[in-house]
């Protein structure tokens, strides 16, 4: 039973955050890459530094296992390309896979176009992984993170992340008081 | 904007006290009890030979994990049927159930050793390695050695070897008159506390 | 008509997402996603129309050794996105059935940037093992090499493409 629940109650937090934030609106996403509206780094940024920071402190306090979390494998190639593939398609479309699901519960047609173009374009993607193979599992480092690539320790990466994000929060408020 | 400016100094405290808040990670922080571990080391009970392995395998022993800590490149080459591959930097964050059974091993049987340390720091009641390795495995399970000059009785007891060896695609070896034959050492894994010969460490 | 609700705080909507991605780590081990609901959902009609194709091939039938499809956890938890978008924008009055394009863009072409930049979106989710939500958000919250790469990836491409795509949206 609550394997069914769990997922729907999570989706419903995070869809219902998303649309509060006003991330179903095409114009909105599209605007952070013209340097209109940085909704997209602020939400983006913040959500990475409270679940990166949570994550760090519940660990280090013991109240957590952050070894049981599952940290997604590093396929360098296929991820670069995968992420410059992405980025086209994202200011083609205004909308990514989750917050085109946004828009088209908002009564969204380009949601709907969206949702229905990532479907194809993932079920072309598999049909053609026998060609793809080659870079969809070239370098593939495995469980990678940014201490073990730095050489530093994880309390220090997630200091400069942290300090990395609020300077980020700083140029953006400047850049729109300015404009 | 005055919450985002309150939820900016919490990250700002919590980012910059970060670096030297040590390892967020609890195995990372993990202690080791230095007496018991040098007494467990001395009285043999670190470690069980390649054939009391084979036996446990092919008995199916409840709860038994092989685990193979070499790379996955060499693990690919060979292994130890039914081993799991968890390289040693990955052992750390390795989940073990309180009842297994569990028996590292290594080309040589070095980093298995290591490993053994590890996953007794980590509270794994019952860990093992391999004393020789996989070196160990190949000459006493998959080419166990019976000297041709051997008596009746010798030849008795290595038939339950030859067996094991058999059972794991090996093949028992006739060795040279006067060699010593490949002999089930007496399992350390238990209330015996014999002397056993280790090969590399 | 009253006017919609504003929108909220990005940065306190953000620590929300953050907590929303916390609270799935901690009951469920893994971060959010999105992309993989639809890698699931494409397997499943694969699996339907062409049952051979599927288990020949190797991405689908490694979806397909999870289990049904249609109750695979992503699919459950993007319904709930759905859901939750649904509620959100009833309750802020912004539930308006329309097209969001910019302002000189006839709504024909912009259904088909929306389908077409759908697509080449899955292409880059697909090499990626994830988007936004799997990849940036959660692997990011980890500190994966690979999802911070796929972010970096993710914003350089679209600054790069952003002025050939002005029509689409100034």
């Amino acid at each position: 039973m609550s394997a069914i629940v769990l997922p729907l109650v999570i989706g419903a937090a995070f869809g219902w955050t998303l649309e509060r934030a006003g991330l179903g609106d095409a114009r909105k996403l599209a605007g952070q890459f013209y340097l209109q509206d940085f909704t997209v780094l602020k939400v983006i940024m913040s959500a990475i530094l409270t679940a990166m920071l949570g994550g760090f402190w519940l660990g280090r306090l013991g109240i957590i296992d952050l070894s049981a979390f599952y940290v997604p494998e590093t396929f360098l190639a296929a991820q670069a390309v995968g992420g410059l593939v992405f980025g086209v398609g994202f200011v083609l479309c205004g909308l990514c896979p989750g917050t085109s699901c946004v828009a088209a519960a908002s009564g969204k047609g380009d949601g709907l176009a969206a949702v229905a173009g990532l479907l194809t374009g993932v079920l072309a993607t598999g049909l053609a992984m026998p060609v793809l193979e080659p870079l969809y599992t070239a370098t593939a480092l495995g469980t990678f993170t940014l201490p073990q690539l730095l050489h530093v320790s994880y309390g220090v990466v997630v200091g400069g992340v942290t300090l990395m994000a609020l300077a980020m929060f700083l140029g953006v408020e400047r850049l729109e008081r300015r404009a | 904007m005055s919450a985002g400016r309150n939820l900016a100094a919490a990250a700002l405290v919590l980012g910059a006290a970060a670096p030297f808040a040590g390892s967020p990670h609890a195995a990372s922080r993990a202690t080791l009890d230095i007496e018991a571990l040098a007494a467990a080391i001395a009285a043999g009970e670190d470690h069980v030979s390649a054939l009391q392995l084979a036996q446990w395998i092919r008995d199916r022993k409840p709860g038994l994990r092989v685990i193979d800590v070499r790379s996955p490149a060499e693990f690919a080459g060979f292994a130890i049927p039914t081993a799991e591959n968890i390289p040693i930097e990955a052992l750390t964050r390795a989940e073990f159930a309180a009842g297994d059974t569990v028996v590292l091993y290594s080309e040589g049987g070095a980093h298995a050793g290591q490993a053994w340390v590890l996953l007794k720091a980590k509270g794994v009641a019952r860990a093992y390695f391999i004393a020789g390795g996989l070196a160990d495995w190949r000459d006493e399970v998959l080419s166990p050695v019976l000297p041709a000059d051997a008596s009746p009785a010798a030849q008795a007891a290595f038939r339950p070897i030859a067996e094991l060896s058999l059972y794991f695609g090996g093949a028992p070896v006739a060795g040279p008159a006067g060699s010593a034959a490949t002999q089930m050492r007496p399992s350390s894994a238990g209330a015996e506390l014999a002397a056993i010969r280790r090969r590399g460490c | 008509m009253t006017p919609p609700r504003p929108y909220a705080n990005p940065y306190v909507a953000g620590v929300g997402l953050g907590l929303v991605v916390l609270a799935c780590f901690l009951i469920t081990g893994h971060g959010i996603g999105a992309s993989g609901a639809f890698a699931h959902v494409a397997t499943g009609i694969v699996a339907g129309l062409a049952p051979a194709v599927a288990a020949k091939n190797s991405y689908f039938a490694s979806y397909l050794s999870d289990g049904l499809p249609w109750t695979a956890w992503m699919v459950l938890e993007i319904a709930g996105v759905i859901a939750g978008g649904a509620a959100s924008a009833l309750l802020a009055r912004r539930f308006r059935p329309g097209i969001v394009a910019g302002p000189s863009l006839k709504v024909g072409p912009r259904l088909a940037f929306a389908f077409g930049g759908g697509a080449v979106m899955g292409l880059g989710a697909v090499l990626a093992r994830g988007c936004t939500s799997g990849q940036a958000l959660s692997g990011g919250a980890l500190l994966s090499v690979g999802s911070w790469t796929f972010m970096a990836a993710v914003f350089i491409a679209g600054y790069a493409v952003a002025p050939l795509s002005r029509r689409l949206w100034r």
